[in-house]
């Protein structure tokens, strides 16, 4: 037990006595990590704003002004026996009547002319939507069957096709420099573990060959570089997750107004955060770990 | 306690440190290695603790076979063995006590056995009131003493000491190598690499000469006669 309090504290003397050199890397690591959380945020931001598209996503189908309840009732059904389909409401011409008058209520040329033609002109409508956008194809598919093909005279299908296509690349080319940013600053970090390791090889080197010479084993020696490598990670998940707490805090209202199904950033960096910043930790750890190793390997004689 | 059988050290196909070297210690011996610069000297003295594998040949440190010894024995041998060096290796950031205390908390030894060993080996070097001062605050003779009583912790059946006195001035030199004589007294195994005449002279003990890599006298009561 005393012998890994002695590496313990001999990893925490490295890591002071290059605090600059210190603070360098735990910086690089802490702002590789930044670069992921903001990639992730932003996944999270493009997935709601490509599911609110897709809420709003749906297939009208208007019925000619001789089709009668059953025949809106009967398409109704027929939709509603495919798993594919998640929900159809039937509006009658009525409501369609209102609904149209309500749109137009600051308009009186538009309602004057809907009380010209005297008869209400609207027939049975449906609003179909499906489990997912790739659905609607099939949908209005089955919207040719001959058995009311006839009684419908109109299917509008509002895909918002152009806008999903058009988010979908943003976010790819988003998260593609974002990649490219995170590997960027990876290797950075990589790299200047590895410098710092073997500075603090060099700085202590008079230490590590007494140290040899009064009976050290070799694990004695190289465990406390490891033990500072993982307070690299420590400090760099702790830095970059305290912001990441702060941000989704201070974002989450703003994102929330933006997206129907509301924001995910705080569920995501604070209440996932045991998972996501355990992760982080786990994945700098490795990395550290390994440019560590690597160093240790180069310029350690144990 | 010590066996060198036909011991050839090769740094390079041109270097030959040691040639056919055969040598044997007994427990509580005293043995000066003399000779000049590059003779071998320090590079027998590194294959005592491990520090450098020999080419050829065996060399047997109590029940240790140095030229098979795996990686993981070399920290238990060197616990066994002290050694001084003439550039001191004390950590200036530590105090004398510190120094001392730092051979054996790398070794796993225990806090309270620590606090017992350091004042008792700081007495043996007569350093008793100087645990607490920095080696810039010492002579280079009390430095040198520092280092003795860092190697004396593990309580060592061999001390090796490569030019212990190659820093120092007359008087400090005679110091240490009474304190070598003391140390040996008390049943300890000592091999004093030096080529210091004075010293050797003195001494009266049993002396080994190396010329080019090979030991060309070996004397029971012998004298520096390069």
């Amino acid at each position: 037990m005393s012998t890994l309090l002695r590496v313990i504290k001999f990893a925490f003397q490295h890591f002071f006595r290059n605090i600059w050199l210190s603070l360098v890397t735990v910086s690089m690591l802490t702002l590789t990590l930044l670069a992921l959380n903001i990639l992730l945020s932003l996944n999270l931001a493009t997935d709601a704003a490509i599911k609110n598209i897709e809420s709003r996503v749906d297939i009208s189908v208007t019925f000619k002004t001789e089709a009668v309840e059953s025949d809106a009732k009967n398409t109704a059904i027929y939709l509603q026996s495919f798993s594919e389909v998640r929900d159809v409401q039937i509006i009658t011409p009525d409501e369609a009547l209102e609904a149209f008058k309500i749109k137009h209520a600051n308009n009186p040329i538009v309602l004057a002319s809907i009380e010209e033609v005297g008869e209400n002109p609207f027939g049975y409508e449906l609003i179909i939507q499906a489990n997912s956008t790739d659905n609607y194809p099939m949908i209005l598919e089955a919207l040719d069957n001959p058995s009311f093909r006839d009684q419908i005279e109109d299917k509008d299908f509002a895909s918002h096709e152009a806008v999903l296509n058009k988010i979908s690349s943003v976010a790819n080319q988003v998260r593609f420099f974002g990649l490219i940013l995170v590997i960027l600053f990876l290797t950075i970090a990589v790299l200047i573990v590895f410098n710092t390791v073997r500075v603090a090889i060099f700085v202590h080197r008079e230490e590590i060959s007494i140290m040899r010479l009064v009976g050290a084993t070799g694990w004695f020696i190289r465990t406390p570089f490891l033990i500072e490598a993982l307070i690299f990670s420590f400090l760099a998940v702790l830095i970059s997750g305290a912001f990441m707490i702060f941000a989704a805090t201070v974002l989450d209202p703003v994102f929330a107004s933006y997206f129907d199904s509301g924001s995910k950033l705080k569920d995501f960096f604070i209440g996932q955060g045991y998972w996501v910043y355990g992760s982080e930790f786990v994945g700098a750890a490795l990395v550290c770990l390994f440019s560590t190793a690597v160093a240790m390997r180069k310029y350690l004689r144990v | 306690m010590i066996r060198l059988k036909n011991v050839s050290k090769k740094y390079s196909p041109s270097t030959m440190a040691l040639q056919n070297v055969s040598l044997h210690i007994r427990p509580g011996e005293f043995v000066s290695i003399v000779g000049q610069s590059g003779t071998g000297k320090t590079t027998l003295a590194k294959l005592l603790f491990a520090e450098e594998l020999p080419s050829r040949g065996e060399v047997i440190i109590g029940d240790w076979d140095i030229s098979k010894i795996q990686a993981e024995d070399v920290p238990l041998l060197r616990r066994q063995i002290g050694v001084v060096f003439q550039d001191f290796k004390l950590l200036t950031k530590k105090t004398v006590s510190e120094n001392i205390a730092f051979a054996l908390e790398v070794s796993g030894v225990g806090s309270r056995r620590i606090q017992e060993i350091v004042p008792q080996v700081l007495k043996i070097v007569n350093l008793h009131d100087c645990g607490n001062r920095y080696p810039r605050q010492l002579s280079g003779g009390e430095q040198q003493r520092v280092a003795i009583a860092r190697a004396l912790a593990h309580k060592p059946k061999i001390i090796v000491a490569d030019e212990p006195t190659g820093n120092l001035d007359t008087i400090n030199a005679h110091e240490i190598i009474n304190l070598l004589k003391k140390i040996n007294e008390f049943g300890t195994t000592v091999v004093l690499v030096t080529h210091n005449r004075e010293v050797v002279n003195h001494l009266r003990r049993r002396v080994v000469t190396l010329h080019d890599g090979q030991i060309i006298s070996d004397e029971e009561e012998g004298r520096y006669r390069l």
